[in-house]
């Protein structure tokens, strides 16, 4: 199944192999075509051929070629049926004296001579010449009665085509058990090997068939052959000088026999028998101009690259140029066909590959169609795979920004004490210098990591870019999606939430699971409705299920069902959440606080989607749709171990963090306009209005609980209320400046305050040095700040990391960085601390190692050494790494 | 015709009589009239039906009107009535390969032979058969026995199985005296390969090599005609037996000797002879006997040189036939004028 996955991937991800699997489909489709009408389409094919062999410059009979053939004075002199063998033994003996280099005949040892035609005398003296004479290639015939050891067998078989035109000699035939090449062939490779020349046979060529390369109209007439009476006058008259002329080192071929019942229609219009159509042939392989036409391999081969070209050239040059590639790739193979049989003497087919070709324009464009959606996908998928990269990547940095700091700090420190011991200046300049050269190492891991980062955030930025990702959505589809929206009660004007509307509609369509992300109140059922009702069982139910609502002990009857009896109570049949969505969606609420034993039995559904409900013997098998959600931070669970990693990779479908209404003030007035006219209607009371201090409170707020908790206030300010005012004090907001969020910090930082360079780390995700850029800073003096505050935090926390690392964090998009960055400060100061006996001299080398930490931080630091001496047991480093 | 007429009247005043039928169909046979002759032979079978020459004498008909299948039935009927009739297994042999049953006639062959050993045309044909499929070996054995018992075509297959190697080990002077044996019974074929072996041997267009192995076999043939009289000492030097045999006045043996040797080219034969044609031998052989002037003219056609000065000699002088200047010059054509200048002299052709 993976592999399938991976193959489709790589298929859609590649053009050469799009357009291969086009070229292949598309010959098989003219292969096809080809079966339906196989005459004309054979006839088509061989057109150009045809028209070639008859217009061309007449071909020549070779001068190293004696034809032979009975005439009518010789069937009036030896018979017009069967000839006696005593005869034809004294002219194939004459021929050999007289020179001959190979000689053939039409003669077959399949029958013994009758007393009236020499009997067996005669067919011993013919057995006699053939040996006197070797070799002389004769017919092959699968019941020869006499036997000749000096013979060699060639056949005459003629290919006829499916449009009963004759254009082929097979180069060999089976006949009984044997492998018989063909007469002309196997002739003139005798010859050429007589006369030591460079055999041109059908053998040392392909096993496919060659054509028949005919001399004039192609019948024996255009070969001037030599009557066989003139032949018999010379050898009574014994001039040697005329048949020596006529015989000397020549293939000699003698027609003898009369005439062949099998008859075949060439090109030229003529009709012969078998041993014309392998005369021509053999006269031009004589001639050595041999005409070879390609096997059924190596044009099925022919027509697939054809067609893939011209489909890579339709897929790679979209539109008027892929087009007009496309069609120069198809003229192109038009001449070259005409080249190779021009200069090459090898026929190409025509028919097959343009039949293809032609095909290739409208499959191409139907799979453009086809594949367009497909390819949506996989681009959201590759979008997805770089985000989780980038954020292994920005893990990576951390840790190496850490390593630089750490290391720049055992430098200072390495400084320090050159200062106070020149006697150890030597070490220690060795020490230093080997820590410079650990910093550049780590500086430049660093910069490597930073490059990698930039290239992924290009690549997903090139990715938003190429598919139809929200960029691209204009003002008209923004109000368009907000209108849509809020039929699902999803009442934002913030584009980056409409934004998100949109790819969750686009999401909603196929069956991946989903899983939102988010604060409590940022709408997560909300936008779980939306993609049950946008999806294609919005027919179906929806089943919305608390996980951290259920009871543990009744966790499989509720989400499983039971059968009766099952257990004390169970008094009937019940279908359980997953048996109800059977065909429609599941929103799995709280995902995150679910229990590892139960997460083990989710996981079994999601695998499977199957499951037995409790009592049964038979699983239940449902076709369901996952919608999970949670305000818990899955990647933290899976790394602290309270989250199974194979539940999360399962549910990490389609993945939605749904941003918190701080993050989105624009929709704060939008939201309290709409909760005034909703809440006042409700309790009859009219619509107040807010005054602007109110609204900009609201503006200000933090609104930890989102839009769940913006209501709440709306709604006790409505009830409190009396006028048509509602003033900033009744929203019950509490300290204005322990709740708001810094807003002037945004734009002009508190240089000094931690509150303000911590806000700067938040909006840079902690990315030291850009942190240190906007404040103008040095970047060490960044991370000077950032481990104080990490101190205090650990401090405050009574060092529980996941708790400080949150404080620090404010959120939890960039929770895993702090982690790393917290739990890095603390192994080092324990690292630091290790050594020493007491908790002052610990300090005393804290103070010097840490000297260009807060001095208001220091105090944190103090707090964290004591308590960690006061513990009386050491915590070995790199336990809180793995914790 | 008066034979056929008389027998013709004879059946008509004994039509019962089947002898008197067949021996009409016998004339009938001999004259060519084989439809009259069959129909005889059917008529002379129809009052005796239990005669199995009468039915083999039907089968030898039908052969002669290539009436292979109808053959085949009366020779299988004549061999039913007597299993004995070798002439009736040797015909249906004959019949059987026209047929193209290779196997049944081989067979027929070998019954024939079963029923009479000393049957040298039934050796022969057996041994053709072997030889067309194949088995060359024991063809070779049946054509020893053929040839010996002297049919001239066995002769020249066991010529052609000597000089080839098939079924025996190649021995050219072997080739060479089973050829002389069938020229000597007129076999052309025979005649002619000697012709090319004597060409061949003489040729300049032949490798030395060639030529050498080629004279050696005509002399291994000539010292063979030795083993024929083992009365006569054998000279350790070649020597001419034709000449031996004529200083010992056995004529008739002598002159088919020298004609032998001359024929595989003996320079002391041709010269014997030249004497023998010019003089005559008393009451043994008269001048000018054509035999040896045609003898002369093949050796000499093939380009024995010393025929050819015989044959310059005799045609000058007109020996036995008219004086042709021309014809005898021509012979002298193309041969070293040093050979030829004293014969110039002496004849005066100059």
């Amino acid at each position: 199944m993976l592999d399938r996955q991976k193959f489709w991937r790589l298929f859609i991800a590649s053009l050469p192999l799009q357009a291969l699997g086009i070229g292949v489909l598309t010959t098989l489709l003219s292969a096809m075509l080809w079966s339906a009408a196989p005459a004309t389409l054979t006839a088509l094919d061989y057109t150009v051929y045809d028209t070639w062999l008859r217009h061309r410059t007449t071909a020549q009979v070779s001068p190293s070629l004696t034809i032979v053939t009975r005439d009518v004075a010789s069937e009036e002199r030896f018979g017009r049926g069967l000839w006696d063998r005593g005869i034809l033994a004294q002219l194939i003996v004459t021929i050999h004296e007289a020179g001959a280099a190979v000689i053939g005949m039409d003669h077959r040892l399949d029958y013994a001579s009758p007393a009236q035609l020499g009997g067996a005398a005669s067919d011993a003296l013919f057995l006699e010449a053939l040996r006197t004479a070797s070799p002389v290639v004769l017919i092959q015939n699968p019941d020869s009665l006499l036997q000749s050891d000096a013979a060699i067998y060639g056949h005459i078989t003629v290919t006829s085509d499916l449009d009963h035109i004759s254009r082929h000699i097979p180069p060999s035939i089976r006949i009984g058990t044997q492998t018989v090449p063909a007469f002309g062939s196997i002739l003139s490779e005798i010859f050429h090997r007589h006369t030591a020349t460079l055999p041109q046979s059908l053998s040392s060529h392909s096993d496919a068939d060659v054509l028949i390369n005919i001399v004039g109209d192609g019948s024996l007439t255009a070969l001037q052959p030599i009557p066989l009476s003139s032949v018999w006058n010379a050898v009574e008259r014994h001039d040697e000088p005329l048949l020596a002329s006529w015989f000397k080192d020549k293939a000699v071929v003698i027609r003898s026999s009369p005439g062949g019942s099998e008859t075949w229609l060439l090109p030229s219009n003529s009709t012969v028998d078998g041993l014309t159509a392998h005369l021509h042939v053999v006269n031009a392989f004589l001639n050595h101009e041999r005409i070879d036409s390609l096997g059924w391999f190596s044009r099925f081969t022919v027509t697939i690259v054809l067609a893939s070209l011209a489909a890579w050239s339709l897929l790679q040059f979209r539109g008027m140029m892929g087009l007009l590639l496309a069609g120069a790739v198809v003229v192109g193979y038009g001449a070259l066909a005409a080249a190779m049989l021009n200069w090459a003497s090898l026929v190409m087919p025509i028919v097959t590959p343009l039949a293809a070709s032609f095909s290739v324009f409208i499959s191409a464009a139907v799979w453009v169609n086809l594949t367009a959606r497909q390819c949506l996908i996989l681009l959201e998928r590759d979008m997805i795979r770089i985000q989780q990269e980038s954020a292994a990547v920005r893990e990576a940095l951390v840790l190496h920004e850490d390593r630089a700091e750490a290391l720049q700090e055992d430098l200072d420190t390495a400084k320090a004490a050159m200062a106070f011991s020149a006697d150890q200046q030597e070490e220690l300049t060795r020490t230093t210098n080997s820590l410079r050269l650990q910093i550049a190492e780590a500086q430049g891991q660093e910069q490597d990591a930073r490059r990698h980062l930039q290239e992924l955030e290009r690549q997903l930025g090139d990715l938003r870019a190429a598919g139809t990702v929200s960029s691209a959505i204009g003002n008209a589809e923004l109000n368009r999606l907000q209108v849509e929206a809020r039929q699902f009660g999803i009442l934002t004007q913030d584009r980056s939430l409409l934004r998100l509307f949109h790819d969750v509609k686009k999401s909603a369509q196929s069956s991946l699971t989903v899983l939102l992300l988010g604060e409590p109140g940022t709408g997560k059922e909300l936008f779980a409705h939306a993609i049950h009702r946008l999806s294609p069982r919005s027919g179906k139910s929806f089943i919305a299920v608390n996980m951290a609502a259920i009871s543990p002990e009744l966790f499989e009857s509720e989400l499983f069902g039971h059968t009766r009896g099952s257990f004390t109570g169970a008094t009937g049949d019940r279908r359980g959440y997953f048996g109800l969505a059977d065909h429609g969606t599941i929103f799995l609420d709280e995902i995150g606080d679910l229990r590892m034993d139960h997460q083990s039995k989710l996981l079994r559904v999601l695998q499977d989607k199957s499951f037995y409900r409790v009592g049964a013997t038979t699983p239940t098998t449902v076709d369901i749709r996952i919608v999970a959600a949670t305000n818990r931070n899955l990647q933290k669970g899976v790394s602290e171990g309270w989250f199974r990693e194979d539940l999360y990779f399962r549910l990490n479908g389609m993945v939605f963090h749904l941003p918190p209404l701080r993050e989105r003030t624009g929709d704060i007035p939008l939201l309290a306009d709409i909760f005034l006219n909703q809440l006042a209607e409700q309790i009859g009371k009219p619509v107040p209005q807010l005054t602007n201090e109110a609204l900009r409170a609201l503006t200000e707020y933090d609104w930890k609980g989102n839009v769940r908790e913006l209501r709440h206030c709306i709604e006790q300010a409505v009830t409190l209320n009396d006028g048509t005012l509602l003033a900033r004090d009744l929203l019950r907001l509490g300290d204005e400046r322990g709740q708001a969020r810094g807003r002037t910090g945004q734009t002009v930082p508190d240089l000094a305050g931690d509150a303000a360079v911590l806000n700067c780390l938040r909006r840079h995700g902690f990315d030291m040095q850009s942190t240190a850029k906007t404040l103008g800073w040095d970047r060490s003096t960044v991370t000077q700040r950032l481990k104080g505050l990490c101190f205090q935090a650990l401090v405050e926390t009574s060092a529980d990391q996941a708790k400080a690392a949150l404080t620090i964090a404010g959120d939890s998009s960039h929770l895993r960085t702090v982690e790393l960055k917290l739990m890095d400060y603390y192994d080092h100061l324990r690292s630091v601390i290790e050594p020493f006996a007491t908790a002052e001299e610990a300090l005393t080398d804290c103070k010097r190692r840490f000297k260009n930490l807060p001095e208001r931080h220091f105090s944190s630091v103090e707090t964290l050494v004591r308590r960690h001496f006061q513990q009386n047991r050491p915590v070995p480093r790199g336990q809180t790494q793995r914790a | 015709m008066t034979e056929i007429a008389s027998l013709r009247r004879t059946v008509r005043l004994l039509p019962n009589d089947p002898d008197y039928r067949l021996q009409l169909a016998g004339a009938l046979l001999r004259v060519g009239d084989l439809d009259a002759a069959v129909e005889e032979c059917r008529a002379a079978i129809t009052l005796q039906p239990d005669d199995g020459n009468a039915h083999l004498q039907l089968g030898l008909m039908l052969m002669a009107k290539q009436e292979w299948r109808a053959a085949a039935s009366a020779l299988g009927e004549a061999i039913r009535l007597e299993p004995d009739l070798s002439h009736a297994h040797y015909s249906l042999g004959s019949v059987q390969y026209s047929l193209g049953n290779v196997t049944a006639a081989v067979e027929s062959y070998r019954r024939t032979l079963g029923l009479r050993p000393l049957f040298p045309d039934a050796h022969y044909r057996l041994a053709l058969l072997l030889r067309v499929t194949g088995r060359t070996r024991e063809a070779a054995q049946h054509l020893e026995t053929a040839a010996a018992g002297g049919v001239p075509q066995a002769r020249l297959f066991l010529g052609n199985a000597y000089q080839t190697g098939q079924g025996v080990e190649k021995n050219l002077g072997l080739a060479i005296f089973w050829w002389m044996q069938a020229a000597d019974l007129g076999q052309q074929t025979a005649a002619n390969s000697l012709s090319k072996v004597r060409r061949q041997a003489l040729s300049s267009e032949s490798t030395k090599q060639r030529r050498v192995e080629l004279q050696s076999a005509l002399q291994i043939y000539r010292n063979t005609l030795w083993n024929d009289f083992p009365d006569i000492s054998r000279p350790s030097e070649p020597q001419s037996l034709g000449k031996v045999l004529r200083e010992q006045n056995r004529a008739e043996d002598a002159i088919p000797i020298l004609l032998r040797e001359c024929f595989a080219l003996s320079e002391e034969a041709h010269a014997e002879l030249a004497t023998l044609y010019e003089a005559g031998w008393d009451q043994y052989l008269k001048p000018f006997d054509k035999t040896i002037l045609s003898c002369f003219e093949s050796t000499s056609a093939d380009g024995f040189t010393p025929a050819k000065k015989i044959l310059t000699r005799i045609y000058a002088k007109g020996l036995g036939l008219e004086t042709n200047i021309p014809k005898a010059k021509a012979f002298l054509k193309g041969l070293p004028k040093q050979d030829t200048q004293s014969l110039f002299d002496e004849l005066g052709l100059n």
